[in-house]
C-alpha cells in the first residue's frame, strides 16, 4: 500500500520477474535458447516446403525461407507472449493474494521475456540475411520504434487476455484457435505491398488484410530486413494506430478487473 | 509518527457462485436457463476502527467472520467495495510464506527477487540478504534451489524475509506455527520485539492464549461486523463465553442432567478482584460464584457440591467436591449463594472447560450436573523481566 511503488521500484520488479522467467525455463534444458530458435526455424522448413513445392507461389519470392523467417521470428514472440500472458494471473494466485505489488507487471513481465528471446532471435537473423546477400540498409534503426510499439500491442492484448481468463478459462483455449486463424491472416508466408511481389491480386482483400493489427509491423520487418528499404507509411499509421488503442484498452479493462480478479481467483 | 491504521465505514463483498460455471458454454447455457445465481455476500459490513502507532491489535472470531479479509484490505490486497481504509508507513505482511519462491531458484535469488516484488531496491536488498540468511539459519544453503529446502527451511526463509524489512506495521495472520519449537520462539521473540519497538502490529489468531500474551487490545469480528472491541482480556473473555456453543459443538457437547430438585439458579465465574471472567491468569484465583435453590420442602444437607476441569476433548483433567476436600457440605432451604474459590498451577495454558454437580452420594441422588459447561482460558501472561536472579556464588579455591 504505501511500499512507495515509483519508477525504479517498477523497473526493478519487471527485470527480476524476467530474470526468473528465463533462469527457470532453461535450468535444465540441453538446448536452451535454442528452442526459441528452433520453433520457427522447423516451421520455416515445413512452410518453404509447402508453399514452393506444393502451392509454387513461394517461388515469385527469392530467399523464400529467409522472407518466412523474417515475419516467422515476431509471430512466434506475439504467439507465445500471448499464451503466456493468459495464464500469468492465475498461475501466481497465492502471491497475488498474500502481498500486495503491480499485479500489472505480471504479464508484462511475460511479454518482456519473449522480448529478450526475440531481440537474440533477431541478431540470429540478421547474420543470416547478411550472409544470403541481404544487406541491411539505414531503415534498420527503424526496428527499434517498431518494436516498441509491437511490445506495446502485445502487452495491451495480454493484460486483457490475463484477466479475461481469470474469470472463464476458455480464454486460454480460445486464443489458441484465434492465433491460427490470425497467423494465416497475417502477412507472414506471404507480402503484401512491401517487397514489390503481388501475391494478393485483390485489391479489396489487400485493404481488408491491412486492417489486422499485426500486418503493419510484419510488413515493416519485411521491408526492413529482408528488403533493407523503408516501410510504408500505411505500417506505422496502422501499427501505431494499434498499438495505442491496445494498450490504452489493456490497461483501462486491467485496472477496472483488478479488484474484482483478485478475490475470484 | 507512521504505523497508524484508519478504517472507516469499510464494507467487501465478494461474489459468491452458486453452480459456477467456469467455462463459457456454460455460461451461454446458463444465460437462458439461469442457473448460476450470483449471491452477493458481505464478508465485512460497515466495519471501522482506528489503530495507533505502537498498538498491539488481535483480531479474533470464527471463522468467515471477516478476519482473514480485513488483513487483506489493510495489506492494499483487497479494495473496499465502499469506505476506505488508509494506513501509514510500511507494511509488513505475514499472510501467506514463501509464496513467491520459485522451487528452482536458490534461496538468494528467491530473497531478490520478493525483495522487488516487496519494493525494495536491490542494494537495500543485498545488505538484508545476509541477515535473513542468519535469522533463518540457513546460511549454508542460499545457493540451493529452495525445492531441496524442508518445509520448516522453507517457512523459516519465508519469516525471515518477511520481517526483515523493518515495517512501521506487521500483520500476521496465523503463521507462527513455523518450524521447529527453536525457531518458533524466535518468531515470537522477532515479533515482541517489534511491539517493544513500538512498532503496529495486527495479529488474527484463534490462539488465545498467544492473543492475550500479544495484544493490548481485541476486535471481536462477528459475521462481518464489529461485535466488539476494547482490552483484550474483556473481549476474549466475552468472545469465550458467547462462542461456548459453537466452540464446544465440535469436541465435548455441553450436558445438563439430573432430577432438578436442587439446582444451579445462576452460575458466574470472577477474578480474585470480583470481576467477571472467562480468562484467568497464571496464579489468578477463580472464583465460582453460584446461586443454588431447591424445592424440596424441607431443608436439605449433605449436598455436595463438586467441580471438574477438562480439556476441550472431554478429557478430565481435574475434578473435587466438599466431601472429597473435607469441607463443610451444603446445608440450606429454599436457596443459597454458595462459592468455590480454586487456586491452579497451570502447567499447560489453553482453553478447559469447567464443569459444576450438586450430588448426594448417600442419598445417591444426582441433583444437578452443568458437565462440559463452562469454557474458560488459562493464560500464561509474558514476564517482564523473564528471568529473575536468585543467587550467584564465585568461589574460589
Amino acid at each position: 500500500m504505501s511500499a512507495g511503488w515509483n519508477i525504479g521500484r517498477l523497473t526493478l520488479l519487471m527485470e527480476s520477474l524476467v530474470a526468473k522467467d528465463l533462469k527457470v525455463r532453461y535450468k535444465r534444458s540441453i538446448l536452451g535458447f535454442a528452442w526459441f530458435l528452433l520453433k520457427p526455424l522447423f516451421s520455416m522448413v515445413v512452410y518453404y516446403f509447402v508453399f514452393t513445392r506444393i502451392l509454387r507461389f513461394g517461388g515469385a519470392i527469392p530467399h523464400f525461407s529467409l522472407f518466412l523467417l523474417t515475419g516467422l521470428l515476431p509471430w512466434n514472440f506475439f504467439s507465445s507472449s500471448l499464451s503466456a500472458t493468459s495464464s500469468s494471473l492465475l498461475d501466481n494466485h497465492r502471491l497475488i493474494r498474500s502481498i500486495y505489488f503491480p499485479r500489472m507487471a505480471l504479464p508484462a513481465a511475460e511479454v518482456a521475456a519473449n522480448l529478450v528471446h526475440l531481440l537474440l532471435a533477431l541478431l540470429v537473423l540478421e547474420v543470416l540475411l547478411i550472409t544470403f546477400g541481404h544487406n541491411p540498409g539505414l531503415s534498420i534503426v527503424l526496428i527499434l520504434p517498431a518494436l516498441i510499439l509491437l511490445t506495446m500491442m502485445t502487452v495491451g492484448i495480454g493484460m486483457i487476455l490475463s484477466v479475461g481468463n481469470v474469470f472463464y478459462r476458455d480464454v486460454k483455449q480460445f486464443i489458441e484457435i484465434l492465433l491460427l486463424a490470425w497467423f494465416y491472416s497475417s502477412p507472414i508466408i506471404y507480402p503484401l505491398d512491401s517487397i514489390g511481389v503481388d501475391i494478393i491480386q485483390s485489391q479489396r482483400l489487400m485493404m481488408i488484410l491491412k486492417f489486422n493489427p499485426i500486418s503493419g509491423f510484419m510488413e515493416i520487418m519485411h521491408s526492413i530486413f529482408y528488403l533493407g528499404t523503408w516501410p510504408r507509411l500505411w505500417c506505422w499509421i496502422s501499427l501505431g494506430s494499434w498499438s495505442i488503442i491496445f494498450l490504452l484498452a489493456g490497461m483501462a479493462i486491467f485496472r477496472k478487473a483488478e479488484s474484482v480478479v483478485v478475490k475470484e481467483l | 509518527m507512521s504505523g497508524g491504521i484508519r478504517m472507516k465505514n469499510v464494507t467487501l463483498y465478494y461474489r459468491l457462485y452458486h453452480d459456477r460455471a467456469v467455462t463459457l458454454r456454460e455460461t451461454m447455457l446458463n444465460l437462458f436457463n439461469r442457473k448460476t445465481r450470483i449471491e452477493n455476500f458481505m464478508a465485512l459490513d460497515d466495519v471501522s476502527f482506528n489503530i495507533e502507532p505502537g498498538e498491539s491489535v488481535a483480531i479474533i472470531g470464527s471463522n468467515g467472520a471477516g478476519k482473514s479479509t480485513t488483513l487483506k484490505i489493510l495489506a492494499g490486497i483487497y479494495i473496499p467495495t465502499s469506505g476506505t481504509a488508509d494506513s501509514t508507513g510500511r507494511i509488513a505482511s505475514l499472510l501467506d510464506l514463501g509464496v513467491g519462491f520459485h522451487p528452482d531458484l536458490t534461496g538468494e535469488e528467491n530473497l531478490m527477487l520478493n525483495g522487488a516484488l516487496l519494493g525494495l531496491g536491490r542494494n537495500d536488498m543485498k545488505k538484508l540478504v545476509p541477515e535473513i540468511a542468519d535469522f533463518a539459519q540457513l546460511e549454508r544453503f542460499m545457493d540451493t534451489p529452495v525445492k531441496y529446502y524442508s518445509s520448516g527451511m522453507f517457512m523459516r526463509l519465508g519469516f525471515s524475509l518477511a520481517t526483515a524489512v523493518d515495517p512501521d506495521i506487521l500483520l500476521i495472520d496465523e503463521v507462527l506455527a513455523v518450524g521447529d519449537v527453536g525457531f518458533q520462539n524466535r518468531c515470537y521473540e522477532r515479533i515482541w520485539d517489534f511491539r517493544q519497538k513500538g512498532k503496529t502490529i495486527i495479529f488474527v489468531s484463534h490462539d488465545l492464549d498467544a492473543v492475550s500474551k500479544l495484544c493490548e487490545r481485541a476486535i471481536w469480528l462477528h459475521e462481518g461486523r464489529i461485535e466488539m472491541d476494547g482490552d483484550a482480556d474483556s473481549v476474549l473473555s466475552a468472545y469465550l463465553e458467547t462462542s461456548q456453543k459453537k466452540y464446544i459443538s465440535t469436541t465435548a457437547t455441553p450436558k445438563e442432567w439430573g432430577s432438578r430438585e436442587i439446582w444451579f439458579d445462576s452460575v458466574i465465574l470472577r477474578n480474585a478482584d470480583g470481576t467477571p471472567s472467562r480468562t484467568f491468569r497464571r496464579g489468578e484465583r477463580i472464583v465460582i460464584d453460584t446461586l443454588i435453590k431447591s424445592r424440596l420442602p424441607s431443608g436439605v444437607d449433605n449436598v455436595v457440591f463438586g467441580f471438574s476441569i477438562h480439556r476441550p476433548d472431554g478429557e478430565t483433567v481435574i475434578g473435587s467436591n466438599n466431601l472429597e476436600m473435607n469441607q463443610p457440605l451444603l446445608k440450606f432451604q429454599g436457596s443459597v449463594s454458595s462459592r468455590i474459590e480454586i487456586d491452579l498451577d497451570i502447567a499447560e495454558p489453553g482453553t478447559y472447560l469447567l464443569g459444576l454437580a450438586l450430588t448426594d452420594p448417600e442419598a445417591s441422588r444426582d441433583y444437578h450436573w452443568q458437565e462440559f459447561f463452562y469454557p474458560i482460558a488459562l493464560i500464561e501472561e509474558r514476564k517482564d523481566p523473564p528471568l529473575r536472579l536468585s543467587e550467584a556464588i564465585w568461589i574460589q579455591e
